[in-house]
């Protein structure tokens, strides 16, 4: 009898701890749309975080776009930062790094849990503020060239390694009424991000772009109006044409499903428009034809180049933790704790199986991908070199008139010197300001 | 205009000749009008049949109808955007707001222009002045406004030992802050219109209540809220649509998603980089619906209540 009643006070005693055991609240602000793949089960991933973790409460909140911008900015500007929060490397988060209002990562996640990673992801050197003040989920490559390789060889043709090549297969494709290059180059901001940096990269190198940030060398110096030239020339050649100022970002990848063009040119997240939707079972191209009709390759040698076989790629986004948490606290621990479970080999290979990115964990492996992810892993690897994504290295206000400015020139009504001029002006204005 | 007048005037213009100038001028108004009904018709019964395709099928099949219809998208737009708990946020809002506005600037516009005081002109262009702000520039201020309103009350009633130790609100995060900032950012407008209505009540039948012992409460119930009925009318018409559209605002204002409207719920479904448009367009329809049910229900009210604001006697 004593047992029983010892047992039932003991019971008492430990439902009465948890009863009053203090749950710690995190709030996190996410970067996030439905639309993104695997919108739902995404939720479900945070879910399995919050049942597993019945100590921690999650007060989430989701934007995206310009409206994302607009709040972090607010509760910058109110000193209410979120306890855990999505952020760029540099850009938009540029802030956040300069005034440290993240804390370093290296030394809470610790030296053996970022072993993990590649090692290009933890060095603080490639972040703003030059501490790991987020930890990158992946590497974005931005300059990536899907290619019909069943249409090319029933046409007799053959990936082109040089630019010439690929101007020479221009009859042979007009002939069947296909486009060389497609490109969606109604959005402005997709010929400078998915061609012109790698063409830039190639042509003049990082270091050139920095000294022009040092206002060492100008925009207006021949090197960069050769490479606008560049852009000129493929118009006037018409290896990409002049209508794809019309084709919107949505529309571009069913025209390269249909087989309307051979090459469709755009970073490594648009992938996963080809894939399987989960909601419907079906995909713009199959598994079957993604394996045996498509391949990735690096946009071919373009006359001039310096440093040959560079693409474009940046650093991509991930959590930070706010630098107000203090230190030690059980706030901080479950901060620690929600991130590493983001970072997981579990939870990052369902984002790997999901579409969203290729994840910049090392140990990730799964038999579920379809091939078009499979082959995004194989392109990240293969290349070796990589150089800036333009409106990742310049501020808004220089790349907004070089995007609008690569679009004036597909229109045809601005020449490479003008936009050149532009650029260097919103540099200019810019430098005058810091 | 007596009935027999009218039959008179019919009679006249069933006797005229009809001159090939005014079937060319109808067929060109028929015309013109016909162009504009279809530039706005159709995207709405496009986006209506789009919202049956899957994502895929519109991506290969954009402008014509679903060859394979289907209503997931609805069942998965209603869940992942939670429009359960928003639509009823967003019919708060825009009727209490709406409720709100017309009659603080119904009371105002009444004191603005009917009582005399040496403070109306200073006062009246301070609120006039808000006409000038944009929602934009007002943002970030109003976040920071409420936030540290809070705060400091909370701090306050924490020293009096009133509060908890949690979080404080009344403005941020709150249904009630959502209010008071709708009501006060609409207030210019509606000020500056009631002012400049009721400016044209004449005066003489506020005199002769006021003669016969009404005060001024008594005046505005009784005369200036009945008078006034078409520029209420324009105003809740002019403030309905834009409430029920209302983004900016109340992305800052709250982050709980039980307290959000359904502009942000549909704003989920707008990606950077890529696009479920099956999705987005069903959580469009979900959020254009409620408008469009108002409009027919209305439709003569607002017509009615349009063209009576637009004149003053």
């Amino acid at each position: 009898m004593k047992k029983k009643i010892c047992s039932a006070l003991m019971f008492l005693v430990i439902l009465s701890m948890g009863a009053y055991a203090q749950k710690t609240t995190l709030t996190v602000f996410d970067y996030i749309d439905a639309t993104a793949p695997g919108y739902a089960e995404n939720e479900a991933i945070w879910q399995r975080f919050i049942d597993e973790n019945p100590d921690i409460t999650i007060v989430k909140e989701e934007l995206s776009n310009e409206p994302f911008h607009q709040k972090l900015a607010a509760y910058v500007a109110a000193g209410t930062l979120p306890d855990v929060m999505y952020m760029y490397p540099s850009g938009r988060s540029t802030m956040l790094h300069e005034q440290k209002l993240v804390k370093d990562l290296a030394p809470l996640l610790g030296k053996d849990y970022l072993a993990n990673f590649i090692p290009s992801v933890t060095d603080p050197s490639g972040q703003k503020g030059k501490y790991l003040a987020e930890l990158p989920q992946s590497i974005s490559y931005t300059t990536v060239m899907f290619t019909n390789t069943k249409l090319l060889s029933d046409l007799g043709l053959r990936v082109p390694s040089t630019y010439a090549e690929l101007k020479a297969m221009l009859p042979k494709l007009k002939a069947k009424g296909i486009r060389p290059v497609l490109m969606a180059n109604k959005d402005d901001w997709v010929m400078q991000s998915c061609l012109f940096s790698t063409i830039v990269g190639r042509m003049l190198g990082d270091e050139w772009i920095d000294n022009a940030l040092a206002g060492k060398v100008k925009f207006t110096d021949k090197e960069f109006i050769k490479a606008l030239d560049f852009v000129e020339t493929m118009y006037k050649d018409g290896v990409i044409g002049r209508d794809t100022i019309q084709i919107s970002y949505g529309e571009a990848p069913a025209l390269f499903a249909e087989g309307k063009a051979a090459f469709f040119i755009d970073g490594d997240w648009r992938q996963n428009a080809f894939l399987t939707d989960p909601s419907s079972g079906k995909a713009l191209i199959d598994p079957k034809r993604q394996q045996t009709d498509f391949e990735y390759f690096n946009f071919p040698a373009i006359p001039g180049e310096k440093n040959p076989g560079v693409a474009s790629a940046v650093l991509g986004c991930g959590y930070g933790i706010s630098a107000s948490i203090p230190a030690g606290s059980d706030k901080e621990k479950a901060a620690v704790r929600l991130l590493k479970y983001l970072y997981s080999a579990d939870v990052q290979r369902q984002y790997l199986e999901l579409g969203r990115y290729i994840t910049s964990r090392k140990d990730v492996k799964s038999d579920k991908l379809e091939p078009f992810t499979v082959k995004m892993a194989a392109y990240h690897d293969a290349v070796k070199k990589t150089c800036y994504v333009l409106d990742g290295a310049l501020d808004t206000s220089i790349y907004t008139p070089l995007n609008l400015g690569l679009q004036q020139i597909g229109l045809g009504t601005k020449t490479p010197t003008q936009v050149a001029q532009s650029v260097q002006a919103a540099v200019d204005a810019w430098r005058a300001s810091h | 205009m007596n009935q027999q007048q009218g039959v008179q005037m019919r009679g006249k213009r069933g006797k005229k000749p009809i001159r090939p100038g005014t079937i060319l001028g109808k067929a060109v108004a028929y015309l013109v009008m016909g162009i504009f009904a279809f530039m706005t018709i159709y995207p709405l019964v496009w986006l209506f049949f789009s919202s049956f395709k899957t994502t895929t099928e519109f991506r290969t099949n954009m402008m014509g109808l679903p060859i394979d219809w289907t209503l997931e998208n609805y069942r998965s737009a209603w869940k992942i955007g939670e429009f359960d708990k928003l639509i009823g946020n967003s019919v708060l809002y825009t009727l209490g707001s709406t409720v709100g506005i017309t009659f603080l600037s119904l009371l105002t516009g009444f004191a603005f222009a009917k009582i005399k005081s040496k403070a109306t002109g200073p006062i009246y262009g301070s609120f006039i002045i808000g006409i000038l702000l944009t929602i934009q520039s007002l943002m970030v201020p109003l976040f920071l406004e409420v936030t540290s309103i809070d705060r400091g009350i909370g701090d306050f009633l924490r020293s009096l030992g009133l509060v908890g130790s949690g979080e404080f609100r009344l403005f941020h995060n709150t249904r009630f802050g959502v209010l008071i900032i709708y009501i006060g950012s609409a207030l210019p407008v509606g000020i500056y219109m009631c002012t400049e209505y009721i400016r044209g009540i004449p005066s003489a039948i506020i005199e002769a209540a006021q003669i016969d012992g009404a005060g001024y409460f008594r005046i505005f119930r009784s005369i200036i809220v009945g008078m006034s009925k078409p520029i209420a009318m324009t105003l809740s018409i002019l403030n309905i649509p834009s409430l029920w559209n209302e983004f900016a605002l109340i992305n800052i204002l709250v982050s709980e998603t039980n307290l959000k409207s359904l502009p942000l719920g549909i704003y989920k479904f707008s990606g950077g980089l890529s696009s479920d448009y099956g999705k987005q367009f069903a959580a469009l329809v979900i959020g254009m619906l409620p408008m469009l049910l108002f409009y027919i229900a209305f439709r003569k009210q607002i017509t009615a209540g349009v063209s009576m604001g637009a004149l003053k006697e």
